[in-house]
């Protein structure tokens, strides 16, 4: 079994939503019917600079959604660690989103919770999730937790999400 | 293993899910892209797409826009069938008909305007994207005018105008050799990913860029070494301040002047007034970032330029600013050598390949006897003398006023009024047409004007040739099933060219055969190429950079032409020889409309106006926003979201405001396009580029207040 999370390498992000994209094509997001893409992009302006973000399930080691949700709907794909659902049992109950520390899970018109799956499925049969396969700076990586890393940490989302995390906590 | 469902869920391609993936092309934006598609198909339907891997040019990539395709290509106004006006024009009533009945009623009106009133009272007008402009011109040809036009008119084409000026054919930079790189209104990140991946290689590896931008955009911020910022078309006055610094220093290419470039000693004059004393006062760039790009020049080994051929010739201006820029290639010595601008030629609907077809002798084959002067040709000569087409931002003003001939009717292939100035008037005008027909995938604000619409295919639903940089030829083939009774462009003008019988039999034989012949000279057919799923390299020696020093460039004196002969020999025309400046805005009251209005640049997700409703991509940026500078937001108390008013003496549009310090105080960015905040009627009509026609989108005067509430 591989560990693989998705990553952002924030430094050749341009927030031109490629991924938003080619998640909402991969997913068949009704945006008519309330629905949104599961990765969202962010241009943001700061007091010295600018900032580009690609933001979606961060599929967390420890997840805490997984732990949070009272009817089990979470889990990790055993192949690939990435941070699945099956929300046959799904009540409808936000905790999932109160846990998540990214504040991702989002509920459709339905009431139930929907995320990003990290397309496990496509990594199962050899392809990539749809948003690192189309990303244009390649600033999206499918990252094997296991393995080197290949984003410099002063760039990677993951590890400054961590380290901000780990400072609050 | 996942069951049935996930894997249909997932659109994973296999024997199970009966999913095939198809390449095909991406159509969007211009065909110096067309990126290659992996179109995830089933049972004749899109279900996906993705960046073909297998495309020797783009990759595997796929932009924003091209991402977008499914929703483009379903997009829910999509015409089914042809239509024929019952309501009023522009009311947008409709009732179906049946091809024949269409053809039928196209080819009678024509052929009876023509019989009337002579060929010329017929204007034939192309829209975007470009792939069957060879048909429709020589279609305009064959009906006995040179009133073919298009929506280049008013994009690219002023550019390409410059370099035919300059040095009798266009050239482009070769980014892949240089070590500095001149990125003039440079921002690939929006509107062209694969420069933008170019570019970052050739950082990586040590390159220098200079990027010339009134705004701070992803290029500047990721690729910049030094950034210039000038007020939107003063880009003239900055370049002729360069040239004449690196003159003064001797940091130019003697040898390379004295060979190969003629009209120097009249430029180095002429420059001579760009200079320390008044470079910032006139373009906003202090002469500390001049001198501090031509200390940068002076030290590159080989400098190309990327200028661009949309927001730069977008001014009163724009072509001799372009060719200001353009002369310091020149001056350098960077014309014609690896490393530098190479020059280039169209290989096939404005592709760069590398190799020559017979396309422009084949569109141009049964050219009629030049009699009346073509629409636009008297107000804008220099146009029509290397174009040899109508320049249409002339066309509403004939329509309306019937001067030197009366248009009365327009073939229309995917024609979208909001491209020109003041669009209110062509509106008008085509409302006094006697007869209008339009072609188009969605049912739009233009198509409602039409006495007929036919519904045209995406370059999904249809089998072209494509031409890539580097040597490569594809013959696409369909990959989804057509959407209602869509036909191709090409198909719709043989079908034509057939009913009105113009006694062109190549044009009736259709586009394989066309193709077939345009090919002819490469020993290449069609029938050969569709043998491969994917591009093929074609057989042919590259041009070789220093071939033009050597042999010559196809100007008058043979030589880079910084003294244009081709305008010194025409002085009816009243235009410059050298590449002189006057400043951008229009004499509009400074007090009552006191920001530069910059309309066109580009945005990730949107197209000229082709992407605003698709809700995937609108929903990227769902509100018409302008944006502004902090300055002039905290002057007028708006704030990011309020809603603001642009207005010129033309109108007024509402739109949100967005403040930010990517825009310099004094300058308001609007995209454009949109239906319900249409800038370019903003915009004037009499606001143009003398030499190209072109509309000073880039710099209008304008006014702006914030809206209250009421």
């Amino acid at each position: 079994m591989s560990r693989l999370a998705i990553d952002l390498d924030m430094s050749k992000c341009v927030s031109c939503g490629a991924c938003a994209i080619a998640c909402m094509d991969q997913n068949d997001i009704e945006l008519d019917a309330g629905k949104g893409p599961f990765r969202c992009v962010f241009d943001m302006e700061e007091r010295e600079g600018f900032s580009h973000l690609s933001l979606a399930c961060m599929h967390c080691v420890d997840a805490p959604c997984i732990v949070g949700c009272p009817s089990a709907c979470i889990h990790k794909d055993p192949e690939t660690n990435l941070t699945v659902f099956d929300t046959t049992n799904c009540i409808g109950c936000h905790s999932c989103a109160m846990a998540c520390p990214y504040g991702v899970p989002s509920f459709g018109p339905d009431g139930k919770m929907v995320k990003c799956d990290g397309c496990y499925v496509r990594v199962h049969h050899g392809l990539l999730p749809a948003c690192v396969k189309v990303c244009p700076t390649k600033a999206l990586r499918l990252i094997d937790l296991d393995a080197p890393a290949e984003i410099p940490p002063e760039h990677s989302l993951r590890q400054r999400s961590l380290a901000l995390l780990e400072r609050q906590v | 293993m996942d069951d049935l469902n996930a894997l249909l869920k997932a659109k994973i391609p296999c024997p199970q899910t009966g999913i095939e993936v198809k390449h095909t092309v991406c159509a969007i934006c211009s065909p110096a892209y067309n990126c290659g598609i992996d179109a995830y198909v089933k049972d004749g339907k899109l279900l996906k797409v993705e960046g073909m891997d297998s495309h020797p040019r783009s990759k595997g990539g796929l932009c924003t826009k091209g991402l977008a395709n499914r929703e483009f290509v379903y997009r829910s106004d999509r015409i089914l069938t042809p239509l024929k006006r019952v309501g009023e024009r522009g009311e947008g009533k409709f009732c179906p008909i049946t091809w024949e009945e269409a053809y039928t009623e196209i080819a009678q009106k024509l052929l009876a305007i023509r019989a009337q009133d002579g060929p010329d009272a017929v204007a034939f007008f192309g829209g975007y994207n470009k792939w069957y402009r060879p048909w429709l011109r020589r279609f305009a040809h064959s009906f006995g005018t040179y009133n073919y036009g298009t929506e280049s008119s008013t994009c690219m084409t002023a550019g390409w105008m410059a370099w035919k000026v300059a040095a009798g054919q266009l050239a482009r930079p070769d980014m892949a050799h240089c070590d500095l790189y001149l990125g003039w209104a440079f921002n690939p990140y929006y509107s062209g990913y694969l420069n933008a991946q170019a570019a970052e290689k050739r950082k990586a590896e040590g390159v220098k860029f200079i990027v010339v931008d009134p705004r701070i955009t992803p290029t500047t911020e990721k690729l910049a070494d030094l950034h210039l910022r000038p007020r939107p078309g003063t880009d003239g006055a900055l370049a002729l301040c360069i040239g004449n610094t690196l003159i003064q220093r001797g940091w130019i290419d003697r040898e390379f002047i004295q060979q190969h470039v003629h009209g120097f000693a009249e430029y180095a004059e002429y420059a001579k007034d760009f200079n320390e004393t008044n470079v910032e006062a006139l373009t906003g760039v202090p002469y500390s970032q001049v001198l501090q790009a031509c200390e940068m020049i002076r030290d590159s080994k080989a400098m190309a330029i990327q200028e661009n051929s949309a927001p730069i010739p977008h001014h009163k201006n724009g072509l001799q600013n372009y060719r200001a820029i353009m002369a310091l290639s020149a001056l350098t010595g960077n014309f014609d050598r690896v490393g530098g601008q190479v020059p280039a030629h169209h290989s096939f609907t404005h592709q760069i390949a590398g190799f020559e077809t017979r396309e422009e002798e084949w569109q141009d084959a049964t050219a009629p006897a030049h009699q009346k002067p073509a629409v636009g040709e008297e107000r804008f000569p220099l146009w029509f003398h290397t174009e040899r087409e109508m320049q249409v931002v002339d066309l509403a003003r004939q329509i309306n006023e019937g001067t030197p001939y009366p248009v009365k009717a327009i073939f229309g292939m995917g024609v979208n009024f909001r491209m020109l100035p003041q669009d209110g008037e062509l509106v008008k005008a085509i409302k006094k047409l006697d007869f209008f027909v339009n072609t188009d995938l969605f049912l739009t604000d233009t198509c409602k004007l039409a006495d007929i619409v036919l519904p045209v295919c995406s370059s999904l639903e249809r089998g072209e040739l494509e031409t890539y940089p580097g040597g490569w030829a594809w013959f696409t083939k369909p990959a989804i099933k057509r959407v209602g009774e869509s036909r191709s462009d090409v198909e719709i003008i043989r079908d034509l060219a057939q009913r009105m019988e113009l006694g062109d039999r190549e044009l009736e034989a259709g586009y394989e055969a066309n193709v077939d012949f345009m090919l002819s000279n490469l020993g290449l057919t069609v029938a050969e190429l569709k043998q491969s799923e994917v591009p093929v390299k074609v057989d042919f020696t590259p041009y070789q950079p220093g071939t033009r020093r050597r042999e010559g460039l196809p100007t008058a004196t043979g030589k880079f032409e910084l003294y244009s002969e081709m305008i010194a020999s025409h002085p009816q025309w009243g235009l410059d020889p050298l590449p002189t400046y006057c400043p951008p805005l229009d004499d509009a009251d400074e007090k009552e409309y006191p920001y530069a209005l910059c309309s066109g640049g580009r945005l990730p997700n949107a197209l000229h106006s082709r992407l605003h409703k698709v809700p995937w991509l609108r929903s990227l940026r769902p509100d018409p926003t302008a944006e502004i500078s902090l300055e002039d937001a905290q002057a007028l108390e708006i704030s990011d979201g309020d809603g603001i008013e642009l207005y010129t003496a033309r109108g007024s549009i509402s739109v949100k405001a967005h403040p930010s310090r990517r825009v310099q105080p004094g300058v308001v960015f609007f995209y454009h396009g949109y239906s319900q905040a249409d800038v370019n009627a903003l915009m004037s009509d009499q606001h143009v580029d003398p030499y190209s026609g072109f509309p000073a989108y880039n710099a209008t005067r304008c006014g702006m207040r914030k809206k209250v509430e009421q």
